[in-house]
């Protein structure tokens, strides 16, 4: 066992699920609680994603350094890079732990794929799986690796569900039904709701509420 | 040979062939189904649009670059470990991470290569590969990719020239493969340019099965320019 590893969680989801965008959202609750955070995006054709969030979170708001924004290409294989040869994730993240020993977390984006996403154990040590309602309310009930064995699922953009015909009550049913006491999570990234509790899940879940490490030096 | 876990009889020619499938193996885990050597630029601007312009351009790429460079970093690493030579290991480690020119070409060797000991390590006790990764931490070694792979392969009971054209082989297949998910040409016809190639890949394993470490050299400045074309690129599918 790697001494320095750093905790990561892994963010799944079919492209435009908002996987990006939950980053984009959930960082600043984190560094706003003093949480210092890298960011891994895997992009399928582009490093736009990583880019944005470089641009949002880095230069901006300078939430976390330009540098620990970290675009990689997947060879249009973004299941294989974060699941059966996680290799060129796990050596970008090594690097990291090697030279930011100060990080509290790795946020590792997986490129837009289908339901049956997972990431390797090797790479992340909590899986949030993302899907939005525009898919249709049917999408619980599907289930598929991501939706069944996430560690969290995020269901995103509810502000959408009465314009697609997604009954929300349907699908928080079949949430239930399918991933049983495993918890789920409504959001609108648009107007923040529910992140505060995707990053209170994060926190306790994953940093099994430990303060940030900043804070721990300056005791 | 008695086989260690004691129930079967092998022979020691069908370990070492356990060992080739595995490496060669596009399950086996490198990383390296993410790189295109640059070929996404060449197909994004039309310059390869054939299954023989593909196959040109990998013969290319194997007789001024991989086979007189990676390819005798490979042989020269296994003679070294022969001689139990450990610091012309290092040596050859250096030069020829000297001699990738482009930025990402290198961070992908490396990167590649690390991940490959690490792996290989965690199910084999072997004494060079302990000293290989030692030196990685230390900083003293790259961990560029073939001297990872012949550190790898020995330790599985692969002979150099097997180890030599399974290096050439899984170039030639990443090229192929990286074309076929790009879509300028169809599964069969990826058979037939491996199968075609596979004079060229013979050949390359003889010329420098022997070359000495002070005879590596590589001459491709028109893909080095292409390497760092698709490296500048926003917009792209693979790694460089």
């Amino acid at each position: 066992m790697n001494q320095n590893r750093i905790p990561r969680i892994g963010i799944g989801g079919p492209v435009g699920s908002g996987k990006s965008m939950l980053i984009e959202r959930v960082v600043p609750v984190l560094a706003s609680k003093g949480y210092s955070v890298s960011i891994i995006s895997n992009d399928v054709i582009s490093k736009e994603d990583a880019d944005r969030m470089r641009l949002n979170l880095a230069t901006k708001r300078g939430l976390l350094p330009e540098n620990l924004v970290v675009g990689l290409a997947t060879g249009g294989c973004p299941h294989t890079a974060v699941r059966e040869d996680p290799s060129m994730n796990l050596a970008v993240i090594e690097e990291m732990e090697t030279k930011h020993q100060e990080l509290d977390l790795i946020i590792i984006e997986s490129g837009g794929d289908n339901i049956t996403t997972t990431f390797s154990p090797a790479l992340a040590d909590y899986f949030i799986y993302i899907i939005d309602v525009a898919g249709g309310d049917k999408y619980p009930r599907k289930r598929g690796l991501g939706i069944e064995t996430a560690d969290l699922l995020v269901i995103n953009k509810i502000d959408l569900a009465t314009f697609v015909n997604a009954d929300l009550e349907v699908m928080e049913r079949d949430a239930k039904a399918v991933r049983g006491d495993k918890p789920y999570v409504f959001v609108n990234c648009k107007t923040d709701k529910g992140i505060d509790l995707v990053a209170s899940h994060i926190i306790h879940d994953i940093l099994f509420d430990e303060p940030p490490k900043a804070q721990q030096l300056k005791r | 040979m008695f086989h260690a876990r004691g129930w079967m009889y092998m022979s020691t020619d069908i370990f070492e062939q356990l060992g080739i499938m595995q490496l060669s193996d596009s399950f086996f885990p490198s990383g390296l189904y993410a790189t295109s050597n640059g070929l996404e630029i060449l197909i994004h601007d039309r310059k390869i649009k054939t299954a023989d312009e593909l196959c040109d351009l990998i013969k290319v790429f194997i007789k001024q670059q991989i086979g007189p460079a990676d390819c005798v970093a490979l042989c020269n690493t296994y003679d070294f470990i022969a001689k139990n030579d450990f610091e012309k290991i290092i040596k050859t480690d250096q030069i020829l991470y000297s001699m990738k020119l482009v930025k990402e070409i290198r961070e992908t060797s490396t990167r590649s290569g690390i991940q490959l000991i690490k792996c290989i390590q965690s199910f084999k006790d072997d004494k060079f590969l302990k000293l290989y990764s030692d030196s990685i931490t230390r900083g003293v070694c790259t961990g560029v990719y073939p001297v990872c792979f012949a550190i790898a392969a020995y330790s599985l009971g692969v002979k150099k020239e097997q180890a030599a054209t399974m290096l050439l082989y899984s170039f030639t297949v990443g090229m192929v493969g990286a074309a076929l998910r790009m879509g300028i040409i169809e599964h069969f016809e990826a058979q037939k340019i491996i199968d075609e190639l596979k004079n060229e890949i013979a050949d390359t394993v003889q010329k420098n099965i022997n070359r000495n470490i002070s005879e590596m050299w590589q001459f491709a400045p028109e893909i080095d320019i292409i390497h760092i074309s698709h490296e500048k690129l926003s917009e792209k599918m693979f790694i460089t």
